[in-house]
């Protein structure tokens, strides 16, 4: 009977609020010319405009709760349905009522990441 | 007869793959960087379309790479790690860079694309995709339309450079394996095969070419293309990898496992349960003492070479050693015994 190898820990994994690249590595701060403060102004500045893009994007969300909503998706294809809601990583849609091409879905997860765009009347 | 520690470690010990979780959809390519003053790294492409880089001989997650819109087929990185290059069903190729995650450039294609690669010097980017064409693209001059290479009948899934970046080898679905003169883009030779090649991989030191198709692993020569061997495996192969040394090659398919051969006498060594779908594709590290699978499961595993050697996470312990209440005494010597 052989001995599995013993290991010091498991890799680490992503982390979930962050694409990760840490600036504090030695590598980052090594190969990375350090930023001007003009840089940091660049940087503030694109920060803000996210932060409001941001705002406005989960604003909407909250609007279209019990709207109608039309889904455009691939090939062509559009669906209508009663939004309900969307999940914390905004990754599934829950809807109501969804008409699709192979009849009425009382209630269904609409997979965001398939959905080309949507709209509804405010 | 010299016994080496490190073999009867192996013979006496079972391995144990590390797996590196974070992606959710499967793992269809990967690849290392060469050896950096920070270790070397490795890249995954995955079919959800965030490919990631990890620390080469931890598995340790270092960032992902954010923008594709699709599954991304390809990643590469250059030598020194701070380029990374990836090709997607967004019908985008993009350059990133690699120590700030940061996309430096999309190039923009007219299909699906499956193939990246940068030259040694990292100034230029292969690509190759579903519409057919191999493209040469200046990453010094990126408004600058690409250099094209046509002549493939069908999607192009593998293109490398080869032969000090004069060359250019490209797989494809029409069942051939093509070499051309980046200089005249014209076919030097062409190898054709039954079945479509799943995988290829160059070495430039002894410039071996490694391919597989269906259950076989064949090894080629980069510059005449003629056949150097050839092993079939019990399953259908999606990858292999031939080792920095070239004593042993990898492989993995259908079958969800990993095989280990000896490139010398074409004998399998081992085989290794693990994944939990087939395996997309397989790799040694730069220095040979791992190698990476990806796999449909949408894990990626690292598997030493030496079992049981001390080496990035895995720490040898000796056997006897495992019930001894002094466990700060584990340590594994490289000393030589003679039998």
């Amino acid at each position: 009977m052989k001995t599995p190898v013993s290991v010091l820990r498991l890799p680490s994994g992503p982390e979930p609020n962050s694409r990760g690249f840490d600036p504090s590595s030695p590598r980052f701060t090594a190969l990375c010319s350090s930023s001007s403060s003009d840089d940091d102004d660049d940087d503030e500045e694109q920060q803000r405009l996210r932060s409001e893009l941001r705002q406005r994007f989960l604003w909407t969300l909250s609007l279209m709760k019990h709207k109608l909503v039309q889904f455009d998706m691939h090939e062509r294809v559009r669906m209508r349905a009663r939004f309900g809601a969307s999940d914390l990583d905004v990754l599934r849609l829950q809807v109501s009522e969804l008409e699709t091409p192979l009849g009425v879905q009382r209630e269904a997860l609409v997979r965001s990441q398939d959905v080309l765009a949507c709209s509804f009347e405010l | 007869m010299i016994l080496k520690m490190s073999s009867l470690v192996s013979m006496a010990m079972r391995q144990t793959p590390l797996t590196c979780s974070g992606h959710t959809r499967p793992v269809v390519d990967l690849a290392f960087s060469g050896i950096t003053p920070y270790g070397y790294f490795l890249i995954s492409a995955c079919k959800d379309g965030k490919p990631m880089l990890r620390q080469g001989d931890t598995g340790d997650w270092i960032g992902t790479f954010l923008g594709h819109k699709g599954a991304v087929w390809g990643a590469t990185l250059n030598k020194e790690a701070t380029k990374a290059a990836t090709a997607a069903a967004d019908f985008t190729a993009k350059v990133w860079d690699a120590v700030t995650g940061d996309e430096v450039l999309t190039l923009a294609h007219k299909h699906i694309v499956k193939s990246v690669n940068f030259t040694e010097d990292s100034n230029c980017l292969l690509t190759g995709g579903n519409d057919k064409v191999l493209r040469i693209y200046d990453l010094g001059k990126p408004e600058a339309e690409p250099q094209e290479i046509a002549g493939h009948t069908s999607a192009i899934k593998k293109a490398l450079w080869c032969n000090n970046d004069q060359q250019i080898l490209s797989a494809a679905e029409d069942k051939t394996i093509r070499l051309w003169d980046k200089n005249t883009k014209e076919a030097v030779k062409t190898l054709s095969f039954d079945a479509s090649v799943s995988s290829m991989e160059y070495i430039p030191d002894g410039e071996i070419l490694v391919i597989t198709y269906g259950r076989t692993i064949a090894f080629y020569s980069a510059h005449s293309l003629d056949l150097i061997k050839a092993v079939d495996a019990p399953a259908s192969i999606h990858s292999a990898s031939l080792h920095p040394e070239k004593d042993f090659f990898v492989a993995g398919g259908d079958d969800f496992k990993l095989y280990k051969y000896d490139y010398t006498t074409k004998e399998e060594m081992e085989s290794y349960k693990g994944h939990f779908g087939p395996i997309h594709c397989v790799r040694f590290s730069p220095d040979g003492e791992l190698y990476a699978s990806g796999s449909e499961d949408g894990t990626l595993r690292l598997w030493q070479t030496a079992v049981g050697k001390t080496y990035g996470l895995w720490k040898c312990v000796l056997p006897e050693e495992l019930s001894s209440e002094n466990s700060e005494a584990l340590y594994c010597p490289p000393a030589e015994i003679k039998a």
